[in-house]
């Protein structure tokens, strides 16, 4: 550019501000001498780590620890540690749930502990949490409290707790009232809680999600036994609807108020019973399990790592060791209700007079296995949890689902194996997804096309009031998506929503549909919701086809005596095709990546009926954490778009239009 | 007799578009006990404020509305500067050359969003901004950018050549032609793309949802779609519409009085793809 070196000048210092002013914004500030060891773990209610830290500080002066308060949500904090990892800042002190332990040593973001933590200190610890710290056989962190599933059952009602499922099934039917008393109360909320409870019907029946050779073994009798048996559970009414809604608060609430006979739960529910109406009433016993087989708790728990790649792991041992020992354990057993993982805290005297019933949990502990030590485990559990939860809210048959999640959980362990083009043709997920797609792509375009192209005729007629009429279409189009799937959302509740109000006043259906909650109703739900949003858009574009349409030419074929009908097929839909051509791109290029309106809407649910290819990517991305393959897919995808709307394009184009060219 | 059934057909279109975004304001309006009441009661009985007020004072709605300004504010003044830049550039070449660039960049204006979040993540990423406005605005910046090249480069092509002359006569650099003459002259333009760029912004989701994962950096969409509570029986109706209402009124307003304006730039602007 000539004559341009004030501007160049000018441009070259405003450049430099923007990028000194986004260096500043990124330099983190740090300055201190001591040590400065990071931890998150949630809110500190009742002060337990407050004083385990303090009484460490006293004892090292040097080392700091900072507890960062998380947030409650377990995902939450997993991502806040693994974005650590990932930004090259890894935080110190890992304190991780017993289910990242193997993703976390898989992907090397851990330091192995065996030269710090040799066998006969980790033989002081409960054998299970040893065993579900380690992985290939390196141990990878230390257990600081335990958890495990197990019963509880109301003593003043029942004589003999059950151990067996008819024994329970028998109960059930003998003493339970619904809806005053109910049988039993679980997690049925579709979350990790859930899988959590059908492992132990799984395991009960005897049945395993992967053997010792990692292979799946999900399409089993067993599978299905304990599938059917958890759906006899709903609609037997032994336990209420409103589980399918529950997490372990809700359950906790609702055995507390006295409606129910069992409630399986973690142990920190025992305090709380125990400071309520039901005081001295409620017992526990390991889970109940099929006659002939053993009886198996899910073991959960937390326990303390190190991370890789920081500058002081002695330090960090140091206070792994403090936070692991009796007296920290103790500690936080006290003020916040934690279970320890000691073996001798068991016998403890102080211990033994705050939980007596810690005799009976011990047991249970030793019987607890857990989950499927794997470094894919959250997908894992994502995929169980989606079809166990289809199972009870009754859109999935048990046996359907046993071959859905066998071959979606083997399809997944086997593709990670293969190179990323062979695994597209193992890939279930994808196949599903691309299906779902292509369904909503087919249904809810053609009639966008059709409806826009009505309304821009109804628009385009001579009348009173057009700019009023034009306001109003314009307005679906402007307003937020994401927003408006909420608003879709309200509409098609059940029961409050208005569209089955509307429908039954008008006598189309006799009683309340389930739109969002069977597959079929979902998508038609997204379809309707997309088709609403996105014909304005069309109509907009038909709109300014129609008015370059020369008046004359209209005139004189009415004056020749041709009809609406003949002037739409001669005139018109010629002359708009251009129009058409790009209107229809636009609306096969969007509605195939749609993403907005069905995450909020139905989150791909339920069982996965409405999740297309963009909802896919995005999980394999941000919650499976596979960046390559979603990145890949992403390309496919692109191109396959760009090639579909090369073809539309040579097949729309007319004759003359290629000649005028 | 034909009138009558085209002003039929008529209202039904209104009624159509419109019908949600009433449903909407009425359900904000409804105290709860009317929101969850079977039947559906369809006017409220009572008008009540209390579900707006407890958007604002329960939940951090406040703030995601500031954060959704600052975004969607910086992204739409960076979009004008950059877009400005480059359509004063295009406007120096020849048509043919300058249609060809842009066609360019508009066949990447195309691509859904959803399919840009992997990319734009694993960039921003790399250079920290994940959680930063600074992030999401760059983002919403490069997706629009194509839209706004498009409606400047016309408006300053529709300005005559000896302008430039005149300009270059009186001792202005080329930043000055475009700072001081060629922009206040496009000032309509300028506008209009200001508004719909905003907008876009305002109403844009999935990247959102991706670059500002933390709670505290919520654009509005993505808190609204947030806001369901643990179970069925909590979500707090009532208080989503209100939310739903609160930030959708402002879109409604701004359409109304730019209708026209709005048409036209919409439909220059997705013609030329």
């Amino acid at each position: 550019m000539k004559g341009g070196n004030d501007y160049m000048k000018g441009e070259k210092k405003r450049i430099g501000l923007i990028v000194t002013l986004f260096i500043l914004l990124c330099i983190p500030v740090s300055a201190s001498s001591k040590v400065v060891l990071r931890m998150i773990g949630p809110e500190d209610i009742g002060g337990a780590w407050a004083e385990v830290i303090r009484i460490f500080h006293e004892r090292q002066p040097d080392i700091k620890i900072n507890y960062i308060s998380g947030p409650w949500s377990t995902d939450e904090r997993q991502n806040m540690y693994i974005r650590s990892f990932l930004s090259g800042d890894p935080l110190e002190l890992v304190y991780m749930d017993v289910i990242w332990t193997a993703n976390f040593a898989q992907r090397g973001w851990l330091l192995p502990l065996d030269s710090w933590f040799p066998q006969e200190e980790q033989e002081k610890f409960l054998p299970r949490d040893i065993e579900a710290s380690h992985y290939k056989k390196r141990i990878y962190r230390v257990p600081v409290r335990s958890d495990v599933g197990m019963l509880y059952y109301r003593k003043d009602l029942i004589s003999e707790p059950p151990k067996t499922w008819e024994e329970f099934e028998h109960l059930c039917r003998r003493s339970s009232s619904p809806p005053e008393l109910y049988g039993i109360v679980f997690q049925g909320m579709q979350y990790e809680g859930l899988v959590c409870n059908y492992l132990e019907y799984l395991w009960g029946a005897g049945g395993t999600v992967l053997d010792e050779k990692e292979n799946v073994c999900l399409e089993t009798r067993e599978n299905i036994e304990a599938l059917r048996f958890m759906k006899k559970i709903i609609e037997e009414d032994w336990a209420p609807r409103s589980v399918l809604t529950f997490q372990e608060q809700h359950s906790l609430e609702f055995f507390e108020k006295g409606k129910a006979l069992f409630m399986r739960n973690w142990p920190y529910a025992w305090k709380r019973l125990n400071h309520s109406p039901l005081k001295g009433k409620v017992g526990i016993v390991p889970f109940i399990r099929k006659t002939g087989q053993r009886s198996a708790g899910t073991l959960g728990g937390w326990g303390l790592g190190i991370g890789r790649g920081i500058k002081h792991p002695e330090a960090v041992w140091k206070f792994i060791e403090f936070a692991t020992s009796d007296s920290a354990q103790k500690i936080l057993h006290m003020q916040r209700g934690a279970v320890p993982t000691r073996k001798s805290l068991f016998e403890d005297t102080d211990i033994q007079r705050e939980s007596p019933h810690y005799k009976e949990l011990y047991e249970v502990l030793l019987g607890s296995r857990p989950r499927p030590v794997h470094p894919d485990y959250a997908r894992v559990s994502a995929i169980l949890q989606k079809h166990v939860s289809a199972v009870l809210v009754g859109i999935e048959r048990p046996p359907d689902a046993a071959l859905a999640m066998d071959r979606s959980v083997s399809s997944y362990i086997q593709g990670k194996k293969l190179n990323w083009f062979r695994r597209l043709a193992v890939d279930y997920d994808l196949h599903k997804t691309v299906k779902n797609t292509f369904l909503f792509t087919i249904l809810s375009v053609p009639f966008e096309l059709f409806l826009g192209l009505c309304f821009a005729l109804i628009l385009n007629a001579p009348l009173r009031g057009r700019a009023m009429n034009r306001l109003s279409v314009l307005i679906p189009w402007a307003l937020p998506t994401a927003v408006m799937a909420v608003a879709w959302q309200w509409m098609f509740n059940n029961p409050f929503g208005v569209i089955n109000d509307v429908l039954m006043r008008i006598g189309l259906i006799q009683e309340p549909l389930n739109w969002l909650s069977s597959p079929q109703g979902a998508m038609f739900a997204a379809v309707f919701a997309d088709i609403w949003k996105t014909t304005p858009f069309v109509t907009i574009i038909l709109l300014a086809g129609l008015q370059s349409i020369p008046k004359d030419l209209t005139e004189s074929l009415s004056l020749d005596g041709a009809g609406f009908p003949k002037r739409l097929l001669h005139l018109i839909l010629p002359m708009l095709i251009p129009f058409i051509r790009i209107a229809l791109i636009f609306r096969v290029i969007h509605a195939a990546g749609i993403f907005d309106l069905i995450w909020v809407l139905t989150k791909g649910g339920p069982a996965d009926s409405t999740r297309t290819l963009s909802l896919y990517i995005y999980d394999l991305a941000f919650r499976y954490d596979e960046l390559g393959y979603g990145f890949f897919l992403t390309s496919l995808f692109l191109v396959t778009l760009i090639l579909t709307s090369v073809v539309i394009i040579k097949t729309m184009t007319l004759r003359y239009e290629k000649v005028s060219k | 007799m034909k009138k009558i059934l085209l002003y039929i057909l008529m209202g039904l279109v209104i009624l159509y578009c419109l019908f949600p975004f009433f449903w909407t304001i009425l359900t904000a309006l409804k105290p709860s006990d009317e929101v969850f009441s079977l039947p559906v009661i369809y006017l409220p009985k009572t008008l009540s404020l209390e579900n707006s007020e407890n958007v604002f004072s329960k939940r951090p709605f406040g703030r995601y509305i500031l954060n959704s300004l600052i975004v969607a504010g910086g992204a739409t003044a960076l979009t004008l500067w950059v877009a400005s830049l480059i359509a004063f550039h295009l406007r120096s070449l020849d048509l043919k050359k300058a249609t060809r660039i842009q066609r360019g960049l508009l066949i990447g204006a195309i691509i859904p969003p959803a399919l840009l979040a992997i990319p734009f993540f694993v960039v921003l990423a790399k250079l920290m901004l994940v959680n930063h406005y600074f992030g999401l605005i760059l983002a919403y910046a490069a997706l629009n950018l194509p839209f706004a090249v498009w409606m400047l480069h016309a408006a300053f092509r529709q300005l005559p050549k000896e302008l430039d002359e005149a300009a270059l006569m009186d001792g202005f650099s080329p930043m000055g032609r475009l700072f001081k003459i060629f922009m206040p002259l496009s000032r309509p333009t300028l506008s209009i793309t200001g508004v719909l760029v905003f907008i876009f912004c305002w109403n844009e989701f999935i990247l959102a949802l991706t670059l500002m994962p933390s709670q505290l950096k919520y654009t509005v969409p993505v808190g609204i779609s947030m806001l369901s509570g643990a179970s069925v029986y909590e979500i707090p109706w009532g208080e989503i519409n209100a939310a739903v209402t609160l930030t959708t009124i402002p879109v409604i307003l701004i359409i109304a009085v730019l209708q026209r304006w709005v048409i036209e730039g919409l439909t220059t602007g997705a013609m030329k793809g």
